[in-house]
């Protein structure tokens, strides 16, 4: 969204909300999207449904105040070029990096801990020149920022943490759907893996309570599921094309254990089927009840 | 003047080639982008050595051929004006203070023997030159002591700033440390095995220029020697004067072990072409110039000459006699990089310059102690633990010189198999301990997976049944690459490794049928 865009949508949305009955149809929109729980848009414009959907909760405005500290938190674990599904889209990243500065952030800061190596998987996800071009400050993980915090969970008493998400004033987490071998799928609560320290391999041994800890701890205002492509087999590093199903899908909301049941049904099955959404719902971390959700669908 | 002209030139080739050396490192994407290998395809003794003991041709040779024809032309121009490690050389050697200067009389003649005995080794396929080949020598230490050395002094002084977080200072030094990362620090800080030796041997070469100054240019230098003998009769000469009254002004600030004072008895072949006897002479009686051809003749004698020759032939065949050479003896972590020749004539390649292991990304490529035999010292070997090899990375095989390691396309590169993952079944924790992990499956980055899960149900100490995923590996798949090594979070001693079995430079060294 260019300056020009926002000033027109600012306007007609102003003026929409001001006028009782107005027939704009965003009015519509806007009024569903204040409750609604969920967005999912779907459309061929990995920007275009990524703007639909956060719209759809409200706007991104709903999210961000003037002179906020963001930090958006794409996965960039793997050495693979978008095609793959293996990293988070560049092109719904960098429209959320825009979309936050338009509704006034001071900086938007964007990292993640790869699994491979960082220069490799920030160059070849296209998120490096994406994030860049939008303006939004990306960087490696320093490693003297990450520091031991109490999270007195299920699973992990405390562990290493970064500390520039903790200090956020806002957190946008913006996951890749995808196939996962113990996991079964990784979604939004174990995209927070990439804000841990440490020998972070050893949280297997407990996958499903260890993430409803780190989720306890790091509470986005806003999930983006990353669903324009999906990884659905040899997750979550992929690397055959047969593997990857194109949905033009952007699923927001602001409920870690929704947004996740909800990713569940991309691949056919049931929030109740992964592990880490039932240890999530039951810890009442979120719903995974997606039928006592209102959900909005957007198509463009 | 003309020294200042040198100056100039050796500031410039020197800044050059650290620049090269700091753009020796991945920025992400396939390719470096810079001809950061440039001053080894110029350097006539690792082409000619590696052809030699190879027996095969060389693709870049053209270069050196190039710089032959210079030194034909100009003499040792390149020791003089160019080589780095004469500029380093040259500089510590300022600080030797020393007035009067007396080369040791017949000392140069050491580094002619040393060419020959390295050159009859080469003939008898012993590749030792690398070893003490200037520019391999300089680009080895430089990566795996002198900057991974700098990189640990500097962060160990900035992070200490920062985790007492004094207001203001720590900004500040925050903010030069993010520029010095920027600019001249590694991306991570790198570790190497043998640092501590290399960058001891470096020093002491260094530091011999205390002892009298470029030591290392006037008496051990092999492709000093090299480059010598082609200048023996090179068009550019120099002439003395009437002039001359033999004043001793021009010994003192040879660079070379030349002897200048002694007029057209001067030797040629020891000239730096520094120029600073031109310079310096009272009488201006000193004078380069083309066709100017008088000089000694080289004395090395015959039998220091068959000496070395046969110190060659005799040190080949004792370093290829170890059992190591015979299959299934061989150490079996010995993992070459992707790319690399079967290992007979990898070792007759391999130059251990360094740079494969001052790009690997993982820094998993490190220098080789006694796996590969007394010839493979400080030849690149994977160590999975310290750092795995990234699939999708192709480095090592674009700065190798010498085309011991192979440049390999990507679509090639997913092919070629370094080794073979083998699990420890009495570690793995779903295999040993009744406990869930499936990380390196998780991790391991071929297409189709080459680790694969087995859903089983196992029994914990109480009786109660678990079921957990054990991994297993599928050998037609894996590639080698370690990162389930590196991953595995069984610390110290992994429940998943890689031997050497199985890769694919090898025809012998083979599993599957």
């Amino acid at each position: 969204m260019n300056r020009r865009d926002f000033l027109k949508t600012a306007v007609v949305t102003g003026i929409s909300l001001a006028v009782p009955g107005s027939e704009n149809p965003l009015t519509g929109i806007l009024e569903a999207a204040e409750t609604a729980d969920l967005a999912v848009a779907h459309g061929v414009s990995p920007a275009g449904i990524t703007k639909a959907a956060i719209d759809g909760l409200g706007g991104m405005r709903r999210f961000i105040s003037r002179g906020d500290v963001v930090v958006v938190k794409p996965n960039i674990g793997w050495d693979r070029t978008p095609e793959y599904a293996a990293t988070t889209n560049p092109e719904v990243v960098s429209t959320i990096v825009k979309l936050c500065y338009n509704a006034g952030a001071k900086k938007v800061k964007v990292f993640d801990r790869s699994v491979a190596d960082p220069r490799r998987t920030y160059k070849q996800s296209g998120l490096l020149d994406a994030v860049s071009s939008a303006g939004g400050d990306i960087s490696y993980v320093d490693e003297r920022k990450f520091r031991e915090m109490k999270l007195h969970g299920l699973a992990i008493s405390s562990w290493p943490i970064y500390t520039e998400v903790i200090e956020a004033d806002k957190i946008i987490n913006v996951p890749i759907a995808k196939n996962h071998g113990l996991s079964i799928l990784t979604l939004g609560m174990k995209n927070w893996m990439g804000m841990m320290g440490g020998s972070r391999g050893r949280i297997h041994q407990k996958i499903d309570k260890s993430l409803v800890d780190v989720s306890m701890l790091i509470k986005p205002n806003l999930i983006v599921l990353d669903a324009v492509r999906i990884l659905t087999a040899n997750g979550p590093q992929g690397g055959n094309l047969a593997d990857v199903r194109q949905l033009n899908t952007i699923v927001a909301g602001t409920d870690q254990v929704a947004v996740d049941a909800y990713g569940a049904t991309l691949f056919g099955l049931k929030g109740s089927d992964l592990g880490y959404v039932v240890a999530g719902h039951e810890a009442g971390l979120g719903s995974m009840n997606l039928t006592k959700l209102r959900i909005r669908k957007i198509n463009i | 003047m003309l020294h200042k002209l040198r100056i100039a030139s050796q500031g410039l080739f020197l800044l050059i080639f650290l620049w090269l050396f700091l753009q020796t490192e991945s920025k992400g994407a396939d390719e470096l982008g810079y001809p950061v290998k440039i001053f080894l395809d110029a350097d006539p003794l690792a082409v000619l050595a590696t052809i030699l003991s190879s027996h095969n041709w060389y693709k870049t040779f053209y270069i050196a051929i190039l710089m032959v024809f210079i030194t034909v032309v100009l003499g040792r121009i390149f020791c003089g004006w160019v080589c780095p490690l004469g500029t380093l050389n040259n500089l510590v050697g300022s600080l030797n203070k020393k007035r009067r200067i007396v080369p040791k009389a017949g000392w140069y003649r050491f580094k002619y023997l040393i060419l020959l005995f390295l050159l009859t080794a080469s003939l008898l396929s012993l590749q030792v030159t690398g070893f003490i080949d200037p520019i391999s020598l300089l680009i080895r230490s430089l990566s795996l002591a002198v900057y991974p050395g700098l990189s640990y002094g500097l962060s160990v002084a900035f992070d200490t700033v920062y985790q007492i977080n004094v207001p203001f200072l720590t900004g500040v030094s925050e903010s030069i440390y993010t520029g010095l990362k920027k600019l001249l620090l590694p991306f991570q800080q790198p570790y190497f095995y043998q640092s501590f030796v290399i960058g001891v041997l470096f020093l002491l070469i260094l530091g011999a220029n205390l002892v009298e100054k470029r030591f290392w240019c006037k008496y051990l230098c092999p492709l000093g020697a090299l480059l010598g003998l082609l200048s023996r009769f090179a068009l550019l000469g120099r002439e003395v004067s009437e002039g001359c009254n033999s004043c001793g002004a021009c010994l003192n600030d040879c660079q070379g072990a030349a002897d200048p004072e002694k007029k057209e008895k001067w030797k040629k072949a020891e000239c730096l072409v520094c120029m600073n006897c031109d310079d310096i002479c009272p009488q201006e009686a000193v004078q380069f110039g083309f066709l100017k051809m008088k000089s000694a003749p080289m004395d090395l004698g015959k039998r220091r000459i068959v000496g070395s020759i046969l110190a060659g032939l005799v040190v080949a065949p004792l370093m290829h006699i170890s059992p190591i050479k015979r299959l299934g003896v061989s150490y079996p972590k010995l993992i070459r990089p992707p790319g690399a020749l079967d290992e007979k004539q990898f070792l007759t390649k391999c130059i251990k310059c360094g740079e494969c292991m001052k790009v690997c990304i993982t820094n998993g490529l490190q220098p080789a102690f006694l796996e590969g035999g007394i010839e493979g010292i400080w030849s690149p070997v994977l160590v999975p633990q310290v750092g795995y090899c990234e699939y999708r990375c192709t480095l090592c095989g674009q700065v190798c010189p010498t085309g011991a390691i192979q440049k390999l396309k990507l679509s090639e590169k997913s092919k070629v198999k370094i080794g073979t993952a083998m699990i420890d079944k009495g570690r793995c924790l779903p295999h040993a301990h009744a406990t869930p992990c499936i990380v390196c499956q998780e991790v391991c980055p071929t297409a189709k997976k080459a680790i694969w899960l087995e859903r089983t149900t196992v029994k914990k100490r109480n009786g109660e049944e678990l079921i957990v995923n054990q991994p297993h590996v599928d050998l037609e798949q894996c590639v080698g690459c370690g990162i389930c090594e590196a991953k595995c979070p069984v610390l110290g001693k992994p429940a998943i490794y890689v031997i050497n079995i199985g890769e694919s430079r090898s025809k012998d060294n083979q599993l599957l049928l």
